[in-house]
C-alpha cells in the first residue's frame, strides 16, 4: 500500500534536525551514565550488604589490655555454645590494625591507643537467634561488651541504596522522556521545512504511511548514529572514573564487582534510542497529516 | 465522470467563497473556467483536485461522492487527477526530472523506465536541455512547462490547470494547449481556469464562470480553431 520513497533525500541545504544526531548522543550519553550508576551501586551495594550479613560483631572495651583480654576470651566460651553461632573468632592485633589504617594513617596506630577486641560471629541462615538474651548473658561477664549485629544499619544502608537506585532510574526516565519531547519538536520543525513538499505530495497522492515513512528513516537513522557516539564516550567516562575511584579509595571502600552481562546491555542503548526516535518520528507524522484532508 | 450538486465551501467556517454551484462535466469534455481573481477559481478547483472538502453539497467524481469518501480512499483518486499549479509548485531540491517523476514515483514506480518515459516528455516540452536542472535555476516559462509535464506524466483522467499558459510565449502557449487538446482526445477531462479569453475563444471550449463565488453560466461553444493546423503551420 505505501511504497517506500525518500523525498527528502536530495535535500542539501542544512536543515533544522542537522543537529540531532548531537543532541541523541548527548541523550544517550547520561542515559548511559545514569543506567551505568544504578548497575554499579546495585552491584556494590550487594557486595557490601552480603558481606555484613548473617554476621555479628562483639566489641569489649575498657583501660586494661590484660582484663579485656581474659573478658573477651570468657566471651568467646559463651558464644560457643550458643545454638545458631556457626563461628567464633577474635580478630588478631594485625587484623584490627589493618581495618583502621585507611582512617587513621599508617603507622599512627600506637600502643597507648585503647584499641578494642573484636570478636566476629558467623551465624546460621536458618536459626533464629535472640539477640537481647545472648547480649544479657555477656553483659554478666563485662559491662563494656557491644554486641552489634548491623541491622540498623543494614536498614539505613538498603534506604539509600534503593533511593540512589530509583533516582538513578527516573534520571533514566526522564532523558527518554526529554528525548521524545526533542524529536517531536524535530520532527514538527522539519515538517514546517518541507511544508509545501508534503503538500505537494499529499496532493499527489501520497499515502500517509510514504511521508512517515522518510520521516522515521531519517529519524531513526539520527537517534542510532548519536546513540553509537553517545555510547563510545560514556564508556570511555565510566572506564576513566572507575581507574580514578580505584587508585583514590584503595583500601577504603570496597570496589564492587563490575556486573559486567548487565553492562553489556548498554549496547542496546543505541538500539533503543533509534527505536524510540523512530516510533516517535512516525506517530507525530501521522497525527500532523491526520489534520489534512 | 464530474458532477457539483449545490456545493459550497468556506475557509474555517469563513463566508462562503463558493456559493451553491451545480454543474455536470461530461466524460473527456474539456472546458474552460473564467471569472475575476476572487470570483472562486483556484476553490473549485481545490474541491476538484481534493485538497479541500465542501461544506455543503456533492461532488460526484468516479462514480462517487468524495465529498464524503474516507480519508484513507483520498490518496488514490487524487493519483488519477492530475493539477498544474497556479504558482507551479516544484519542488526546489530535486531537478527538473524528478520533478516531474514524482507522481510516477509516489504511485510506486521505479527503475530506468520512469526515467526515459520523463525524458521523453521534458524533451516535447523543449526542455532537453534542463533536465537537470534545479526549479530555483529556471525561467517562469520554463518552471511552467515542467509544472505541466509532471501534471500529464501519469496521463490522468482529469487534468486541472490554474492559468497554465500564464508565463510562456505566445508559441509555447499554443503547444502546450496542443498537450491538453490531445490529452483531451485520449479521453482526459480537462478543466483550465484562465483569464485568457483569446485563448478561450481560440479554443472554442465550453466555458464555466465564476463571480462572487457564484456559477453564473456554464456556456458550451464549438470548437473553432485547428491547434494540430495551427502547430503544423508554425512549424512549416
Amino acid at each position: 500500500m505505501s511504497s517506500s520513497f525518500d523525498f527528502l533525500s536530495q535535500v542539501k541545504n542544512r536543515e533544522t534536525t542537522t543537529l540531532l544526531p548531537w543532541v541523541m548522543a548527548i541523550m544517550v550519553y547520561l542515559s548511559c551514565l545514569a543506567a551505568t550508576g544504578s548497575l554499579l551501586l546495585d552491584s556494590g551495594f550487594d557486595d557490601w550488604a552480603s558481606s555484613l550479613q548473617g554476621r555479628i560483631t562483639v566489641q569489649v572495651t575498657g583501660e586494661d589490655r590484660d582484663a579485656i583480654i581474659a573478658e573477651s576470651l570468657e566471651i568467646q566460651q559463651v558464644l560457643r555454645t550458643t545454638p545458631g553461632i556457626v563461628s567464633v573468632r577474635i580478630l588478631s592485633d594485625g587484623e584490627i590494625s589493618d581495618l583502621l589504617e585507611p582512617w587513621l594513617g599508617a603507622g599512627n596506630i600506637t600502643d597507648d591507643l585503647p584499641i578494642p577486641i573484636m570478636i566476629d560471629l558467623g551465624t546460621a541462615e536458618d536459626v533464629y537467634i535472640n539477640l537481647d538474651a545472648l547480649e544479657i548473658n555477656i553483659k554478666a561477664i563485662s559491662d563494656n561488651v557491644y554486641l552489634d549485629d548491623h541491622a540498623q544499619w543494614l536498614s539505613h544502608f538498603y534506604n539509600l541504596a534503593y533511593t540512589v537506585e530509583y533516582t538513578a532510574l527516573g534520571i533514566l526516565v526522564m532523558i527518554l522522556l526529554a528525548s521524545v519531547c526533542i524529536v517531536i519538536f524535530g520532527t514538527k520543525s522539519s515538517m514546517s521545512e518541507h511544508k509545501s513538499t508534503i503538500e505537494i505530495m499529499h496532493l499527489m497522492g501520497a499515502h500517509d504511511q510514504m511521508i512517515a515513512k522518510t520521516y522515521q528513516n531519517r529519524f531513526m537513522y539520527y537517534g542510532f548514529k548519536g546513540g553509537i557516539i553517545g555510547l563510545v564516550f560514556s564508556f570511555l567516562t565510566v572506564f576513566g572514573l572507575l581507574i580514578l575511584i580505584q587508585n583514590l579509595a584503595a583500601g577504603l571502600v570496597e570496589m564492587p564487582t563490575l556486573p559486567y552481562l548487565k553492562l553489556a546491555s548498554l549496547l542496546l542503548f543505541p538500539v533503543l534510542f533509534a527505536l524510540l526516535c523512530m516510533l516517535t518520528a512516525r506517530i507525530t507524522v501521522m497525527r500532523v497529516l491526520g489534520r489534512m484532508v | 465522470m464530474v458532477e457539483f450538486r449545490n456545493v459550497s465551501m468556506s475557509y474555517n467556517k469563513g463566508f462562503d467563497v463558493l456559493k451553491d454551484i451545480s454543474f455536470k462535466l461530461e466524460p473527456g469534455s474539456m472546458h474552460f473556467l473564467t471569472g475575476p481573481s476572487g470570483a472562486g477559481k483556484t476553490s473549485l478547483l481545490r474541491l476538484m483536485y481534493l485538497a479541500n472538502r465542501p461544506s455543503r453539497g456533492e461532488i460526484i467524481m468516479f462514480g462517487r461522492d468524495v465529498a464524503k469518501a474516507a480519508r484513507d480512499d483520498l490518496p488514490k483518486l487524487r493519483r488519477r487527477i492530475g493539477v498544474v499549479f497556479q504558482d507551479f509548485r516544484l519542488l526546489d531540491h530535486m531537478s527538473a526530472v524528478d520533478n516531474v517523476a514524482l507522481p510516477l514515483r509516489i504511485a510506486g514506480g521505479s527503475g530506468p523506465q520512469i526515467v526515459e518515459h520523463v525524458e521523453e516528455l521534458l524533451s516535447w516540452v523543449g526542455l532537453d536541455d534542463r533536465m537537470l536542472a534545479n526549479p530555483s535555476t529556471l525561467s517562469g516559462g520554463e518552471k511552467q512547462r515542467v509544472a505541466i509535464a509532471r501534471a500529464v506524466i501519469r496521463r490522468p483522467d482529469i487534468l486541472l490547470a490554474d492559468e497554465p499558459t500564464g508565463n510562456v510565449d505566445p508559441e509555447m502557449s499554443e503547444r502546450l494547449m496542443y498537450l491538453f487538446v490531445e490529452l483531451n482526445k485520449l479521453g482526459t477531462t480537462i478543466v483550465i481556469a484562465t483569464h485568457d479569453n483569446n485563448l478561450v475563444e481560440k479554443i472554442g471550449a465550453p466555458r464555466l464562470h465564476l463571480e462572487g463565488g457564484k456559477l453564473l453560466h456554464l456556456e458550451g461553444t464549438k470548437k473553432t480553431v485547428d491547434l494540430n493546423a495551427d502547430i503544423d503551420e508554425g512549424t512549416s
